[in-house]
């Protein structure tokens, strides 16, 4: 060994062409096998969504968002379709309040069985890649029963949604309940209690909760370290209904690291949401309203928006999520609109969280804080 | 002078009539030489015949049954089979449209493979790219040859074939760090390392996890442990032996949850990441073949080799044991999350070594001092 | 005991995938057999002449630009001829939800996938039927 450790420190591209990379680039300095230095390179799956917002509608600005992020297709629109709403001034019906709530909850659990089975699988266990996408199955069928299409739902519109609840596609989404109730003991004994999976993840990507809110990190992340930092309870949306159920803010208390947390306490944070959003719809499911789905001026007030700026937030799968929109008057697309996706923060955090682990361990660091390019690269 | 008869140094006409007796003995000695070229390599077939047919039986079993063709044909066997066991581990069906239930997809897979454009990285060294999965392939098929699947079908049945067994698959990690090496890249280079960790972390518990069976049996041949476990399998008095061999035996194929070396998602195929065309699929067939060696290795030691039920012929007995521990193996490797390589290590040094001494040491003990147990087991001799 | 537990749980994993084994797989045999397509399924579009009025505002509202629309074509009164192009096409339901005539409809045929690219611009001819050339596969006929 040298006396500059650097010396001997091998640059390795964790690159775009790698299976778990998820199309970013991080260059990581190694020594031995630990990594010394971890510099993230994003930008290989830009898609320009911003500027497309410049030459959509109003009404078919929804689509790009949801296709941003396809796996929570409801809860990626609600930013836009809200900015748009107060800068129209429109009144959402009671009973499209209600549906959107229950389809973003959905949707909150459809993303996290996709992340269930991509973390398990980049861990090695190939036999949980497709275990909850089984399950997860079956919300896409719930999904296609409501509205025609499993993954790029247009639900949400300006003013309500677009698609009523039917009979059938109610039960389709009790069945869908159901089915992942029954599978999550066995889940729980598959990963939590699995033995390697204890050796892998535990005291890997530790850090504190005023790291976390340092580094802009928001969603399971932090809620994981103790912290009850979410965006139904913070600032309950008066066009959602989450103030019409009863539930708590899933937060973990980690037994190893108080006040922090590591890749374990993380995936049971996310286990714990799944609860949460599991009991939320099965309360909101009995109470949905009578009237009319969609706001009735909606259309006429959605062709052409006044002037101003507004800011629609939610509180997304992996973090906040967040749509800045402006318009001039009169116009039929919006002047300038800006996404904040929350794997942004996720990803940068990266720098500082990674280094002193295991080149092994950055593949679990990395899965753990849930990835996803659509949000950063937009 | 001119004019009146020309003189030349040779009788031109009696020249002409003896042409045709010219040409006789020219075609004459042609065909002498011919004739003695056709009986040399005439008397050299008599000959390769006759070999043939003096070892007949031993040139058969060394390359149709249970010799090369054999073997090549259940590695393919074992890759199908463990495709549609993954399949339906993931709720899901392998294969399936190739043949009946998928059987031919393997071949299709195979000459796909062998006709790909083999693509040589400019980092890597051409000649050692090329020579190293060969190697690593008759590495691991040779230790085929001291399998007993009968008592009558063996290739070969040497006193120390056990010994020999391992020894040849020590060879495997040492290709494997050269071929991750030489492929010039720094994700092979890393795999080869662990690759090589893998093999300093379960070497030991698995030849100590062997010598409890070689010990009762009194012999380090292969077959003549599996010819002493007549009457008394040695899975019921060494239980614990045989899962620390199997475990260690997952560890040195590199299967999950020891798959470090290959690990899918970190280092994208680990040292075998940079073969393409051919020499892809003997590192790929080279993974089976080892996974099969090591369950038919299992079934000879601990199972009883082709003991057990008496109404169906010996080496159908072998054959359905080996694809229980096959399915076995398939199952049990797809249970578990992939371990880092300094936990493989330190799982391997700090629980199979132990539990494996244990075992070997507390079944000695029984044997000495627990009166009437070996003559009631039958141990020791052959 | 630790170790104890830990071979409990090894034992309880081993069984849950032993289970899933011997359980029927989750997958259909396509094309052979199919999944179920809702009626609200979003799939080809159908164009009824009938009841096209040419107001283009199916056109107008396609975030793709993948209809076109052709006037002058006419088999009615006042209708027109459309041309849908579904290379382009997102099935995002604008155009239907926008035609008030009851013109335009989703159909539940998904699969659309031709052998070359000309084949999935559909002109007036394929738009309004639902019929088309079988796809024979394997000595069976599929489509």
């Amino acid at each position: 060994m040298s006396v500059n450790i650097l010396d001997e420190a091998v640059e390795v591209w964790f690159g775009p062409q790698h299976v778990s990379a998820h199309g970013w680039a991080t260059k990581l300095t190694i020594v031995g096998d630990f990594i010394v230095e971890c510099d993230p390179n994003a930008g290989y799956f830009h898609r320009s969504a911003e500027k497309c917002l410049e030459f959509r509608d109003f009404r078919q600005g929804a689509l790009i968002m949801e296709r941003l992020c396809m796996l929570e297709a409801f809860l990626a629109e609600y930013p836009y379709v809200k900015a748009v709403e107060k800068i129209a001034a429109l009144e959402v019906p009671e009973r499209a309040k209600v549906m959107r709530t229950i389809m973003m909850e959905a949707s909150r659990i459809h993303s996290l069985q996709f992340w269930w089975g991509q973390f398990a699988a980049e861990l090695g266990l190939f036999a949980m890649l497709l275990w909850p996408w089984v399950d997860r199955e079956y919300f896409l069928d719930s999904f296609e029963e409501l509205t025609g299409s499993r993954h790029a739902v247009s639900y949400n519109t300006p003013g309500g949604v677009k698609y009523d609840f039917t009979e059938k596609s109610v039960k389709m989404l009790l069945r869908a309940l159901d089915r992942i109730e029954e599978r999550i003991p066995t889940f729980r004994d598959m990963i939590l209690k699995s033995p390697t999976f204890k050796l892998r993840t535990r005291n890997v990507g530790t850090f504190t909760a005023e790291q976390g809110l340092k580094w802009g990190l928001s969603g399971p992340n932090i809620k994981a370290c103790g912290i009850p930092m979410d965006l139904r309870k913070d600032d309950p949306d008066p066009d959602l209904a989450y103030n019409m159920c009863d539930w708590e803010v899933p937060i973990t208390h980690s037994e190893k690291h108080p006040g922090g947390s590591d890749a374990y306490d993380r995936m049971v944070q996310r286990f714990k949401e799944i609860e949460t959003s599991i009991s939320i719809i099965r309360q909101l499911l009995p109470q949905v309203p009578e009237g009319p789905i969609v706001d009735p001026k909606a259309r006429t007030k959605t062709n052409r928006l006044p002037a101003g700026e507004a800011y629609g937030r939610v509180e997304g799968t992996r973090g906040i999520t967040t749509l800045w929109l402006k318009t001039t008057d009169k116009a039929q697309t919006p002047y300038r609109a800006k996404i904040r996706g929350p794997c942004f923060s996720s990803y940068y955090s990266l720098k500082h969280l990674v280094p002193g682990s295991t080149f092994a361990d950055f593949i679990v660091i990395f899965g753990s804080l849930d990835p996803y390019p659509g949000w950063w690269d937009r | 002078m001119i004019g009146g008869g020309i003189l030349l140094q040779i009788d031109f006409i009696a020249w002409l009539r003896g042409i045709p007796d010219w040409l006789y003995e020219v075609i004459r000695w042609v065909y002498g030489i011919l004739y003695a070229l056709f009986t040399w390599v005439w008397g050299l077939f008599v000959w390769i015949w006759a070999v043939v047919m003096d070892s007949f039986w031993f040139l058969f079993k060394a390359i149709l049954f249970p010799g090369l063709i054999f073997v090549v044909l259940g590695i393919i066997f074992a890759v199908w089979f463990t495709r549609k066991t993954w399949g339906r581990v993931q709720a899901r069906r392998g294969p399936y449209h190739m043949g009946k239930y998928g059987g031919l997809q393997l071949f299709a897979d195979a000459i796909k493979l062998v006709a790909k454009e083999t693509i040589i990285p400019d980092n890597a060294k051409r000649w050692m790219y090329r020579v190293l999965p060969s190697l690593l392939l008759i590495a691991v098929l040779i230790p085929f040859a001291f399998i007993p699947w009968d008592n009558n079908w063996f290739i070969a049945d040497l006193s120390v074939s056990l010994v020999l067994t391992f020894a040849f698959l020590t060879v495997v990690p040492v290709v494997s760090v050269l071929a991750g090496w030489t492929s010039g890249s720094k994700y092979t280079l890393i795999g080869g390392f662990r690759a090589a960790n893998n093999q300093f972390a379960a070497e030991i518990p698995l030849i100590i996890s062997s010598v409890g069976p070689a010990m009762l049996a009194g012999s380090l041949s292969v077959m003549g442990i599996s010819q002493a476990q007549a009457n008394f399998w040695y899975i019921f008095l060494l239980p614990v032996n045989f899962v620390t061999f199997m475990v260690s035996a997952t560890v040195i194929v590199g299967l999950v949850p020891f798959d470090a070396p290959v690990a899918d998602s970190e280092i994208l195929f680990g040292w075998r990441t940079e073969f393409t065309g051919i020499y892809f699929t003997m590192t790929y067939f080279a993974e089976f073949a080892k996974q099969m060696l090591f369950c038919a290795l299992m079934v000879a030691m601990f199972f009883g080799g082709s003991y057990g039920l008496p109404f169906i012929p010996p080496v159908l007995n072998f054959i359905i044991k080996f694809l229980v521990m096959l399915f076995f193996f398939v199952i049990v490797t797809s249970s578990f999350f992939r371990l880092r390589q300094d936990q493989v290590a330190h799982f391997c040094w700090r629980w199979l070594l132990p539990l494996s001494l244990l075992n070997v040491v507390g079944a000695m003990l029984a044997i000495v001092y627990i009166p009437g147990l070996a003559e009631l087991l039958q141990l020791g001799g052959g | 005991m630790g170790s104890f537990r830990t071979l409990g749980d090894i034992f309880r994993i081993l069984r849950h995938v032993l289970r899933q084994v011997f359980t029927r797989p989750f997958t259909y045999f396509y094309p052979y057999e199919d999944r179920y397509y809702p009626d609200r399924t979003r799939g080809r579009h159908i164009h009824i002449r009938k009841n096209c009025i040419a107001c283009a505002q199916c056109v107008r509202v396609c975030p793709t630009v993948a209809i076109r629309i052709d006037k002058q074509d006419r088999r009615y009164e006042k209708d027109a001829a459309l041309y849908f192009d579904y290379t382009r096409c997102i099935f995002c339901g604008l155009c239907v939800q926008a035609c008030k005539n009851n013109a335009l409809f989703h159909t539940k045929v998904v699969d659309l996938s031709e052998g070359n690219r000309e084949d999935l611009l559909y002109g007036p001819d394929k738009m309004e039927t639902l019929d088309r050339e079988p796809l024979k596969w394997r000595g069976r006929t599929f489509r």
